[in-house]
């Protein structure tokens, strides 16, 4: 078990080096420049753009560019070029912006998806089957900032009440409650746009998974034995099913950090993703090389971790 | 058994919780969600029952600002704010003259060098010694006062010995070289203008190659030796002939006070310049302020500020916010540093925690800001020119255009930029009061004139011809667009009215191209010595309406028998590759333009090279000296007498079709009113009017939003 943990951590050590080394290439290839160097901009003269190159150290081999950014991101000293501000500082600031959204919306996915799936499997091919089959593919389909649009101009146009941000604009003199439920408020929008897609892929998974189960002879066994059905879906089958979705869990690690675009722009979230496309468009190499490197930490971690979990709760597996 | 029996009850009951749990667990989340709707203010709240909603202003930024330090930033939510917190030595007033903000006046005036020349006699007094001649010109601007009347003074400067340490490019090193000069007397004019023509009208008593024949190099030695074109530069940069150097001295205003209360004195001034052009600081401001020989403090109210040479927009880069020289001074940053545990020698002012909490002296004092999300100001009551009746001024970051449509329709923002297809609805909607104006960029096809068929002034106007713009501008831009004929603003009178725009005449057309010697071949396309007429459009992808004029100017010229292929590059590779290296036929793309009319780096010649910005290569003796004496010139009118000329060159020559310069609308809540308090303390409420330069935000400061809108009479 030791022996596992240690060799996959190393493994997964080694592809982190090659992670980070692919993606600095990719970032440094990539045509364009830091917006803070405008080649167009008719006030700019060539010995200026030269001194921002090395000022931002873009004039060295891209081999010390890599070392330099390294040693700076491990000593903690890394700033963005935008508005030379530490990027561990900001990230971890967007980082509790974005976790809210993230919470809410993993625990409504995880918590409608798994009813709705059971159900369906249970009921096949019933009304209730097909009507949730209609609408989890209705929702895959619907582009997410189209729905957004829907949503928004819906409930402000008919609801009156604000949307936007992470909290009511010019709120602050009220009691830490009614800031409480504000804030709960505006999660709820962007974190159903967030759980949308999840609940109607994962419930089909759900819903998947149950089929198979159900079907196999250990729960044609125990119906047979006279177990009410209850006994027989919910602990035989159900915790059967429950498995592959262990190694799921370890899986949506990444999106703690990866947060979504799309809904952070629409709702004017400060979030991780908006920023991380923001630094993106403006070439904020600091910026989008720590994001990437930690998403890729989170990434493996999370396999690690389902691995692990995978271990615990599947006797069967030894290794 | 018992034990078991209750095992099983036990399971069972589990069996009912999990599956009351599946069901529960959703319902208890959703329940909290849906529970705090009843919780938040709604839109009325906030705007209607709020009465410090009336004293606040709310715009919004799609982007958050990068810096709110003015010498750094450049990107326009900075910009938008630090205009706010900061403020300039001048700016200019709704007619787009200069008016005094910190200062209160200026003089601009000159001192005009020459070096006395012993090798050439002067035409008018023949071979006289440097004394004599300053005695003679003495006298002949006494004697004939209306034609010297701008000149104060006459004075001989002794021969004097300079010494400067140069740093040459030779190949891939770089060497420093010492320079010394045993320079000869020199003769020094102080005019009271400046007067770019100066030296013609003194080479009528001196001789004509009394000036240009002087030869710095045999007053020079350098040390090391250096090659000879090097050195015969570096000798003319050391002791040119004749030299301009302008002056501008401001006055200050006195009592106006940075937001902690120190007061503004000139050695703020000299700082602000001293921090742009500090390499260490990297200023994006730096080429405005590079003709700078020396900033003076005379007085604490009194700044000079003296140039290398003629530069007229110099003027306008005094607008440029002051900084406070006792927060950010050498002594403070390295304290910030030591606080902050690092290294002094590596902190400046771009690390400086300033950037984020800005003192300025500014109408509104920071006040707040949250990352994306928002920056507050807060009204600064000791403001000189009276304060904002406004309490508070907030940019809110809102990314999405269609919630911010949404936001200002819930009274939650004040105003909102109108997109084109959006003008028609909403400008006769009578809820909002609406503004419309002329933008300040315009969008043109570029055409690469060192290639053929370009370089052929005919072609390039039959291309132009062949295109109906009125058609872009209905069709594309809703009707939200104006046609331009020339590179200058058009709201602005540098712009040339007189110029008539080309006509859409796609017959005409055919026949200038039919006279350049492109005659329609069998296959329907025009041909000259067996080729085709054919070539390629480019332009940046992301842009709808770039992308509509390609296949606009494609289905256009095809019309007229010309084989077109166009291409869409994503933007660094649309720059990179192609339009810095030269590499295209014709392309599509826009200016953003500034009042001042210096074209230089666009239209000069000088600067059609691998990476300049002149890349479709436009070169025209006449344009090229309209360029350098709109640049050189201080005076107004004749400056819009150059440009007029310019204009009608670029013109004529067509290197650029002007497709259209767009139109921008904004809405602003009909209770907002300008208020005004007369000479006598009479309140007088006027609505808002959209100034010359294109803003309706010019009287900002005087805005206040009412209870109810207000009604005014017919004549407003």
């Amino acid at each position: 078990m030791l022996a596992f943990f240690g060799r996959s951590v190393i493994q997964k050590i080694v592809t982190l080096f090659f992670v980070s080394v692919v993606s600095f290439l990719i970032i440094h290839l990539a045509p364009g420049e830091p917006s803070q160097i405008d080649p167009l901009n008719p006030k700019f003269t060539p010995e200026m753009v030269e001194r921002m190159r090395k000022e931002f150290n873009l004039d060295k081999p891209l081999h010390i560019q890599y070392l330099l950014f390294y040693r700076n991101l491990f000593n903690g000293r890394i700033v963005s070029w935008r508005d030379n501000l530490p990027v561990l500082g900001k990230i971890w600031e967007r980082f509790l912006n974005s976790l809210p959204l993230f919470i809410v919306g993993t625990l409504l996915t995880w918590t409608i998806s798994f009813p709705v799936g059971i159900r369906s499997a249970i009921q096949r091919d019933g009304i209730y089957d097909k009507s949730t089959t209609f609408l989890s593919y209705l929702l895959i389909s619907i582009p997410g900032f189209f729905f957004a649009y829907i949503l928004i101009i819906f409930v402000v146009t008919k609801l009156h009440v604000p949307v936007i941000g992470m909290e009511t604009f010019g709120v602050t003199a009220s009691s830490p409650l009614v800031r409480i439920m504000d804030r709960t408020w505006h999660l709820v929008l962007p974190s159903i746009l967030g759980a949308t897609g999840g609940v109607a892929v994962l419930s089909r998974y759900v819903r998947g998974q149950m089929l198979e189960i159900i079907g196999q002879d250990y729960v044609r066994t125990a119906r047979a034995k006279g177990l009410s059905s209850e006994t027989v879906y919910y602990k035989h089958a159900l915790r059967n099913a429950l498995l592959p979705f262990v190694t799921m869990f370890g899986l949506i690690l990444p999106g703690l950090i990866g947060g979504s675009v799309i809904i952070e722009s629409i709702f004017s979230w400060p979030g991780m993703g908006r920023m991380a496309y923001e630094a993106i468009l403006g070439r904020d190499y600091p910026v989008i090389l720590t994001i990437n490197f930690l998403t890729a930490v989170l990434v493996l971690a999370g396999t690690l971790v389902s691995d692990l979990l995978y271990m615990v709760v599947d006797p069967r597996i030894k290794i | 058994m018992a034990g078991r029996g209750d095992l099983f009850v036990y399971r069972a009951e589990l069996m009912m919780t999990v599956r009351k749990f599946l069901i529960l667990a959703p319902a208890i989340v959703c329940c909290v969600l849906v529970i705090s709707f009843f919780w938040v203010p709604t839109y009325e709240e906030q705007t209607k029952g709020n009465p410090d909603r009336l004293v606040q202003f709310v715009t919004t930024s799609s982007g958050d600002a990068a810096m709110l330090n003015p010498i750094l930033s450049a990107d326009s939510a900075s910009s938008q704010v630090n205009g706010m917190v900061f403020e300039g030595l001048v700016d200019r007033d709704e007619n787009l003259a200069f008016r005094g903000r910190v200062a209160t006046s200026w003089k601009i005036y000159e001192h005009a060098y020459f070096y006395f020349n012993d090798e050439v006699a002067t035409a008018g007094w023949g071979k006289i010694d440097p004394s004599k001649l300053v005695l003679n010109l003495k006298e002949m601007v006494s004697s004939d006062a209306s034609r010297w009347e701008h000149v104060q003074s006459v004075v001989l400067l002794p021969r004097e010995e300079i010494v400067r340490t140069i740093t040459i490019q030779e190949g891939k090193e770089k060497k420093s070289v010492v320079l010394r000069a045993q320079a000869p007397p020199r003769i020094r004019f102080v005019l009271d203008r400046v007067d770019q023509s100066f030296f013609d009208s003194l080479s009528d008593v001196l001789g004509g190659d009394y000036l240009s024949s002087f030869d710095p190099t045999d007053f020079v030695s350098a040390e090391p030796a250096l090659s000879e074109a090097h050195f015969a530069v570096a000798a003319t940069e050391l002791l040119p002939a004749f030299e301009h150097n302008p002056i501008i001295e401001f006055h200050l205003r006195p009592g106006v006070r940075f937001h902690d209360g120190h007061e503004v004195t000139a050695e703020d001034v000299k700082f602000t310049y001293e921090a742009i052009v500090n390499p260490k600081n990297l200023s994006p401001r730096i080429p405005d302020y590079e003709p700078v020989k020396k900033v003076e403090v005379i007085d604490p109210m009194t700044v000079r500020i003296l140039y290398k040479r003629l530069y007229s927009p110099a003027f306008a880069t005094w607008g440029m916010g002051i900084l406070p020289a006792h927060l950010l001074n050498d002594k403070i940053l390295a304290q910030e540093a030591k606080e902050m545990g690092k290294n002094p020698d590596e902190f400046t002012m771009r690390q400086s925690r300033f950037s984020r909490h800005p003192i300025g002296c500014g109408p509104f004092m920071f006040q707040q800001w949250k990352s994306d999300q928002y920056i507050r100001l807060k009204r600064y009551d000791s403001y000189w020119d009276g304060p904002p009746n406004y309490k508070e001024y907030v940019m809110r970051i809102i990314p999405d255009p269609l919630t911010q449509e949404m936001e200002f329709y819930a009274g939650t923002i004040d105003d909102y930029s109108v997109q084109p297809h959006q003008v028609d609805r909403l400008s006769r909607d009578d809820r909002y009061q609406n503004f419309s104006g002329t933008a300040f960029g315009y969008t043109y096809i570029g055409y690469n004139m060192r290639r053929e068929p370009f370089n052929d002034v005919r072609v390039r106007r039959a291309l132009g011809m062949a295109i109906d713009k009125k058609k872009i501008i209905d069709y594309l831009l809703y009707g939200q667009g104006e046609s331009i004929t020339g590179p200058f603003v058009k709201q602005t009178d540098f712009y040339n009215p007189d110029v008539k725009p080309l006509p859409y005449d796609p017959d005409g057309a055919v026949a200038l191209l039919g006279e350049a010697g492109w005659q329609r071949g069998s296959d329907g396309y025009l041909q000259k010595n067996g080729r085709r007429l054919a070539f390629t459009l480019i332009t940046n992808n992301g842009n709808p309406l770039r992308k509509a004029i390609l296949a606009i100017a494609q289905d256009a010229w095809k019309k007229i028998g010309i084989q077109v292929e166009t291409d869409m590059l994503e933007w660094s590779v649309f720059i990179q590759k192609r339009v810095n290296q030269l590499d295209f036929d014709a392309l599509v793309l826009g200016w953003s333009m500034g009042i001042d009319p210096d074209l230089y780096q666009i239209w000069h010649s000088s600067q059609s090279g691998p990476y300049q910005l002149n890349f479709v290569g436009f070169t025209n003796p006449a344009a090229d000296d309209l360029i350098i004496k709109i640049r050189q010139e201080y005076d107004h009118g004749r400056q819009v007498a150059y440009c007029h000329e310019l204009h009608e060159i670029i013109a004529r020559e067509e290197p650029y079709t002007f497709l259209y310069v767009g139109r921008w609308t904004a809405l602003l809540d009909k209770r907002i009113v300008r208020v005004v308090t007369g000479a006598d303390g009479q309140v007088i409420v006027r609505p808002i009017v959209p100034t010359k330069t294109g803003g309706y935000t010019f009287h900002l400061n005087q805005w206040i939003k009412l209870n109810r809108p207000p009604e005014f009479s017919a004549e407003g």
